[in-house]
């Protein structure tokens, strides 16, 4: 079935491709929700591409005021205009004429611009212009009929709630549904796009971000793990850290393509063990990525030139990169398919998130957490990409607690740092609690972060330095 | 008007009926008229008279396309019947897809003679 292609970043890959042609939609929301915008930024990308629009009004926004503020987007061309974007009033036909002459009207209108793609904004609104249910009924499925004939592809844009989607007869008609909603979030107001029904064509269901910004809209797909089980290649090949002693530990370093968990308390060196292992990789001529939710890249290169480490040529070479993403700016919907996007577009081969609990903390609803992250995990080991993600343990004395959202069950190896007491001092100890599939190191063992790197010293031989 | 272009018109109806019966299946009889009504209008820019097609929910007749080729005995009847049919299929292939298109079309052509119509030249 040819498809339409929105050009909406992100849609046409939900739509699998984009919506059918000749397809009748409905674009629902409350006002504010974007529907205009939406179909706007729609037509405007179709005519960079020869498609012409006929956008027949309603009652529903002045034209006067939705051509001004159209004229903040970047997708907003005048050049289209009276050409491939056509706007004409079908509200005063209804209001002076009557519903009846409004398909003859719209046939009319039809006939003189030939368009591929038709669009009523207001339709809700026509409801008004028809005494029963019955009859706007009657209207709907002659307007639907009338406008397949003419091969174009619909848009009724209206301000429908959601309980009123499966109620009214317009849907029924209607073979895709888009609904575009807000919703308050701890920190964000956001707004999402759910595609309710698509005849013909397979959809990515569920809940899926979108913003409106000066270049129009764009949509960051929901992510979820799969349904099916996880397949991958289980590759031998291990990726060190460059410290001996932690290889040696791993009995070579972490196998490819594995997920590690590094859970420590703060100040226990999670990030500088983390960028290490990046480092190393850069060196081996492996392309890294460090996705920082804590700290940004300057302070993460004063830290790494402290240690000796020469982050800077690496830096400079292009074998390392590091994202900053502020954990107050930090949008788990939006960042979770960006950070996908950013390993795929750099060919990444380690990769980092420090740390996981930053994430954690700008998701209200801990089930939505565990599945982006579950979904990015499917996706790196898919691509063979060794990653490590550091937690916070909020209890530095105690190794009990790896993660509060039981994130180590999808994790392939876990490494805890952690403190202990010895007499009036304070140590570090580093420990290997798993290495799935691997041998590895049982021994806690100390470890010290000094002005030459990391450094692994002698095993914890004494009980009593644990509570 | 001669009797050979009777016979003509006549076999045209009679197609044109059997064409309107097998995409109403489909389509339905609403649908089916409007796509007549829109092959109607965008032939007419060529040809006015085909304007004279009557169709409805009984189906479609030429009756009043006969009468009116009394004034133009002259009009190419063969070229606007046959660009009306291509036309037709085209859009319902368009619509309804390609393969139940061509059953259509082979039809027509079984008891018809040739349509000269491949809707997958487009």
């Amino acid at each position: 079935m040819d498809k339409l292609q929105t050009g909406i970043k992100n849609l046409d890959h939900i739509l699998d491709g984009g919506i059918p042609v000749y397809s009748l939609n409905i674009v629902s929301g409350s006002p504010g929700s974007g529907k205009t915008i939406f179909v706007q930024n729609i037509i405007f990308n179709t005519a960079r591409n020869g498609l012409k629009s006929l956008y027949l009004t309603t009652i529903s926004e002045s034209q006067f005021k939705m051509v001004r503020h159209l004229q903040e987007f970047e997708f907003f061309s005048d050049d289209f205009l009276g050409d491939k974007v056509v706007y004409e009033d079908l509200g005063t036909v209804l209001r002076k004429q009557g519903a009846d002459k409004g398909l003859e009207y719209l046939t009319q209108m039809i006939k003189k611009h030939l368009p591929d793609i038709v669009i009523i904004d207001s339709f809700k609104a026509i409801r008004d212009f028809f005494s029963d249910e019955k009859a706007f009924k009657a209207f709907v499925f002659d307007l639907a009929a009338a406008l397949s004939i003419w091969e174009v592809t619909v848009f009724l844009v209206g301000e429908y709630k959601e309980q009123e989607l499966t109620l009214l007869g317009e849907f029924a008609v209607a073979d895709g549904i888009f609904h575009l909603y807000g919703q308050e979030e701890k920190r964000f107001q956001k707004r999402y796009l759910r595609i309710l029904k698509m005849r013909g064509a397979n959809f990515e269901q569920g809940e899926h971000l979108f913003q409106i910004s000066h270049m129009g809209i764009e949509v960051y797909p929901r992510m979820r793990p799969e349904g099916e089980k996880l397949q991958y290649e289980v590759r031998s090949v291990r990726k060190g850290f460059g410290i001996t002693r932690l290889d040696e530990m791993l009995c070579g370093g972490l196998t490819e393509g594995t997920i590690t968990l590094i859970s420590g308390g703060t100040g226990t060196g999670k990030t500088a063990l983390a960028l290490k292992f990046l480092l190393e990789g850069a060196e081996k001529g492996e392309k890294g990525l460090f996705l920082s939710f804590e700290e940004p890249a300057a302070q993460l290169q004063v830290v790494a030139r402290h240690l000796g480490w020469e982050i800077d040529r690496y830096l400079a070479e292009g074998r390392l990169d590091i994202k900053f993403i502020s954990p107050i700016e930090l949008d788990v919907d939006k960042h979770a398919f960006e950070i996908l996007d950013m390993v795929r577009e750099k060919n990444v081969e380690r990769f980092v998130i420090d740390s996981i609990s930053s994430f954690e903390s700008s998701v209200s609803d801990i089930q939505k957490y565990k599945d982006y992250l579950w979904a990015i995990g499917q996706q790196l080991k898919r691509r063979h990409i060794t990653t490590i993600f550091t937690a916070l343990n909020e209890e530095p004395f105690s190794p009990i607690v790896v993660t509060k959202a039981q994130i180590s069950l999808m994790t392939d190896n876990i490494i805890i740092l952690r403190y202990v007491e010895d007499g009036s001092n304070i140590k570090k100890v580093l420990g290997i609690l798993k290495a799935r599939g691997s041998n590895h190191d049982k021994a806690l063992r100390e470890y010290e972060i000094a002005p030459d790197g990391i450094n692994i010293l002698g095993k914890l031989d004494r009980a009593d330095m644990l509570r | 008007m001669c009797e050979l272009i009777e016979n003509q018109i006549e076999r045209y109806e009679t197609m044109l009926r059997e064409m309107w019966t097998e995409s109403a299946k489909y389509l339905g009889t609403f649908s089916v008229n409007l796509l007549v009504e829109r092959v109607v209008w965008e032939l007419s820019q060529e040809y006015k008279e085909i304007e004279l097609l009557q169709y409805g929910q009984d189906g479609i007749t030429c009756a009043g396309l006969a009468a009116g080729l009394n004034k133009n005995p002259d009009l190419p009847v063969d070229d606007m019947f046959v660009k009306f049919i291509i036309r037709y299929l085209e859009i319902l292939a368009r619509l309804l897809g390609h393969e139940k298109t061509e059953k259509i079309a082979k039809r027509l052509n079984e008891e018809f003679g040739r349509i000269p119509f491949d809707s997958k030249e487009e």
